[in-house]
């Protein structure tokens, strides 16, 4: 059926969505439990130190954890605790999982955020700029660009940007989420942030740029060649208003679709960055903890991810649908 | 008189200009923060429920110990002002020093018993060693603790450190389970530093101590910051965001880097002797004969590990205890005249154990990078005597899982003697607690080996130790049940600025002594 109810409409097809999503998430919760413990390691191991510790030391620990339990009755008290609302509590670091990823949570969000809108703002505006004249100087920047900035691995980058914007010039600085030395209060404490998330942001978004760019730039060619830019052309409009008011709006679709695709992939490549940088989020909170087997912190984290990408892929078709009148709900 | 001599007055007081800035360098001077890098969050921050690097770090300069250990080697008054041991080095007599926790409350005997008895016993890997030899630990009064042992055991005082004796405050623990104890996360102890503050993934803070019973430290604040990779932990030095870097956490590759930057300060040497070695499991077919491990001996250059996979930090291995303790060192059976590096020998050991085609798995920490290299130079020498070596890669929890099951057939590992070999190196040849993670992995078993290994631990004298190591460095350099690839050099490095480093014996330890020469 057409979506003539409008705003009613898509709050049904949202909430349809939304219902879908909870076996979903609880086949995601099985199988990560399944995989992490199935994985070889000991978490013990890493809580001990270099020395041999004590055999009824191991055996307290498993039994704190409750590691000596059998796999189906810890699952099913995983579940029931997650249910509560109990994430559990983190082998190494000794603190209820749910605190440990709240604490870390507003610094992941500012470095993805900031990262999707720029990464966006810049591929949209590079993908214009190259289409405006097929085959010129800019073009073949912007199509350049898009290459290389999706084969260059974000962990590599990121030590080249220290390495020449921290160590060589002096800029920025090397790491971290604040400055150590010096305490800053107030606004200088946003603007030190602001520039320690600098390089780290400059990291991740590289990937996604080049991608949203050559994903405009695919998507507005095609679009130009389309009846009805064919048909605005005639009506006399200017190629800038063709460019940007008619065109541009159906190239969007794919880029909004790409970001909610990507998303799993950002908190993937923030892992990797946010360990290159010292920076304190979840993706090295998720780093650490599979260093250190700490079960716990890596379901809780698996969990959060996945509720994200179901919630960004909602959020995209949702706008997919407003953006393109033509989508059914 | 002559001394008014004007040209020898003017000569005089330009001599003191011009030493006045050496003087003023060298006298320390308070404040000031200083900023050491940790590669990895703490677990907690309760040296005595573990043995753990970062743990010891913070805890050590937050906790006190009965005894510290001198950058020497030998135990001074930390808690305890002084103390008597018996005749029969059976009883040892601790008077304490008039000292309050952070929070006000004196320390008593009753911490220090409630301590090692209640939560160090049973809970650290290195105390229980030494709780193992205790018949008895007694408080007769409120300064005085009587640790009485079963049997003499040399290495106790070393063990009364603040790493693996800390003394914790029993109002705090009492009645609660010391491992999930809220006090692990905000320390309370008695040492020169307070805790203040920690931000998980980023930061521990602690604060001077003004209430310390010792010379109070010269810094203000420390702070421990936390960086996750090797790369960016020296770069955060050079850069100006760290002031100081233990070779702990720095990849010996960029020792000469750093050392090249006129505003760093490194520095090479031995703290407490270190060995790496390579574990060969006795129980694959072909390396339960004795030959063949010898064999690997001679087919490796250890020397060219040094060079090539340590950034030339070591020494190649001397025996089965390092070079690090004199006494447990025999000059006849040194491994470097032993077992000089020669192919041919090592095909001649293998014809004649009748091995041929062995291919073995080298299984490693896939962190630790000297490792990998050290494999990479390995199966180049050991293919030359017709050895085919696997390189195995693993996860370090992944790795001890393996190597202490006996899933391996080689195995690089690296373990610190603690101060003294009974503590950190018997474990290596000893038969006890087979598949228990850092003790004996390879599987060698041998009474004589095993009582020897007793009778060098229990004995006080070092003169009468000796007789004891060199009659398990003779039957240990013929069985070789590991291979001692070498001794470990410590290194640091540090902001040119900063003072007062390993003024005890671990690096980690004493870091009240640091200061500024410009704060």
């Amino acid at each position: 059926m057409a979506a003539e109810g409008g705003g009613s409409g898509l709050a049904l097809y949202a909430l349809r969505r939304a219902l879908n999503a909870i076996p979903l998430i609880l086949g995601v919760v099985v199988v990560n439990f399944v995989l992490i413990a199935l994985a070889p390691g000991d978490p013990v191991t890493s809580l001990i130190g270099e020395y041999p510790a004590p055999p009824e030391y191991v055996e307290r620990v498993r039994h704190d954890f409750g590691l000596d339990r059998s796999l189906p009755e810890r699952l099913g008290l995983y579940l029931v605790n997650v249910a509560k609302g109990d994430l559990g509590f983190s082998f190494a670091n000794r603190q209820p999982v749910l605190d440990l990823l709240l604490q870390r949570l507003g610094r992941t969000l500012i470095l993805m955020l900031s990262t999707v809108v720029v990464a966006t703002t810049v591929g949209l505006v590079l993908g214009v700029l190259a289409v405006r004249k097929p085959g010129s100087l800019t073009d073949r920047g912007a199509t350049g660009f898009a290459l290389l900035g999706y084969a260059v691995p974000e962990f590599w980058l990121g030590q080249l940007l220290i390495l020449v914007f921290a160590v060589s010039l002096g800029w920025l600085p090397a790491g971290g989420f604040r400055s150590v030395r010096v305490e800053y209060t107030g606004l200088a404490a946003v603007l030190d942030t602001l520039k320690h998330m600098i390089l780290p942001m400059a990291a991740l978004s590289f990937r996604y740029m080049a991608i949203t760019t050559r994903l405009t730039r695919a998507s507005l060619l095609e679009v130009m060649s389309s009846q009805y830019i064919v048909a605005a052309r005639g009506r006399g409009l200017s190629e800038a208003a063709i460019l940007w008011r008619h065109a541009l709006r159906a190239a969007a679709l794919p880029v909004v679709t790409v970001i909610g695709y990507n998303f799993a992939f950002i908190v993937a490549g923030s892992a990797l960055v946010e360990t290159v940088f010292g920076w304190p989020g979840i993706g090295r909170l998720m780093y650490d903890s599979i260093y250190t087997r700490d079960y716990p912190v890596l379901l809780g984290i698996l969990l959060f991810v996945s509720v994200t990408v179901i919630i960004v892929n909602l959020i995209t078709d949702a706008l997919y649908a407003v953006l393109d009148p033509r989508v059914r709900y | 008189m002559p001394w008014l001599n004007p040209k020898r007055a003017l000569f005089v007081l330009a001599a003191l200009l011009l030493a006045a800035p050496a003087l003023a360098q060298d006298t320390p001077v308070k404040g000031g923060t200083a900023i050491v890098v940790l590669g990895s969050d703490p677990e907690h921050l309760n040296p005595g429920i573990s043995t753990s690097y970062p743990v010891g770090a913070v805890g050590a300069n937050v906790f006190s110990g009965l005894v510290r250990l001198a950058a020497s080697g030998r135990p001074e008054g930390d808690l305890a002002e002084s103390w008597t041991v018996s005749d029969d080095n059976l009883t040892y007599t601790f008077k304490l020093r008039q000292a309050n926790f952070h929070d006000g409350t004196p320390v008593t005997s009753a911490d220090v018993v409630y301590s090692m008895v209640e939560i160090e016993a049973p809970n650290h890997g290195r105390f229980k060693t030494a709780y193992d030899k205790i018949a008895s630990i007694e408080a007769p009064d409120a300064e005085t603790v009587v640790i009485t042992l079963k049997e003499p055991y040399a290495p106790l005082l070393s063990l009364l450190s603040v790493f693996d004796a800390p003394v914790l405050p029993k109002h705090l623990y009492e009645g609660t389970d010391p491992l999930t104890n809220a006090a692990n996360n905000a320390p309370v102890g008695s040492g020169p530093f307070k805790f203040a503050d920690w931000v998980r993934g980023e930061r521990v803070e602690i604060v001077r101590n003004d209430d310390y019973y010792l010379e109070p430290a010269l810094l203000d604040k420390l702070i421990f910051r936390i960086v996750p990779q090797d790369v960016g932990r020296s770069t955060a030095l050079e850069v100006g965001e760290a002031d100081l870097l233990w070779g702990f956490y720095m990849p010996p590759a960029d020792l000469p880097r750093l050392a090249a930057d006129k505003d760093i300060n490194t520095w090479t040497g031995i703290t407490i002797p270190a060995l790496y070695f390579v574990f060969i499991n006795t129980n694959t077919p072909g390396l339960d004969d004795a030959r063949v491990r010898q064999a690997i001996m001679y087919a490796v250059d250890r020397d060219q590990v040094v060079e090539q996979a340590q950034g030339g930090l070591g020494q190649a291995g001397s025996g089965p205890f390092g070079a690090g303790f004199p006494y447990a060192y025999d000059e006849a059976t040194d491994y470097r005249t032993l077992y000089p590096y020669d192919p041919a020998k090592a095909k001649e050991l293998l014809a004649e154990a009748g091995v041929t085609g062995l291919k073995l798995r080298y299984v490693y920490d896939s962190a630790r990078g000297a490792f990998a290299a050290a494999g990479d130079i390995m199966r180049d020498q050991l293919k030359q005597v017709g050895i085919d070596l696997v390189l195995q890669p693993a996860e370090r929890a992944v790795m001890v899982d393996r190597v202490y099951k006996g899933d391996y057939d080689l195995s690089m590992q690296s373990f610190t003697s603690g101060g003294d070999p009974a503590i950190g190196y018997h474990r290596i040849y000893h038969s006890a607690e087979p598949g228990t993670p850092f003790v004996n992995a390879t599987g060698y078993a041998d009474p004589d080996v095993d009582s020897w290994l007793a009778e060098a631990g229990g004995l006080a004298d070092q003169n009468a130790r000796a007789v004891y190591y060199h009659l398990l460095d003779e039957k240990l350099s013929k069985d070789v049940p590991v291979m001692v690839m070498f001794d470990e050099l410590a290194s640091e490095a540090s902001s040119a600025n900063l003072r007062g480093m390993r003024t005890l014996l671990d690096q980690r330890d004493g870091l009240e002594f640091l200061w500024f020469a410009k704060p």
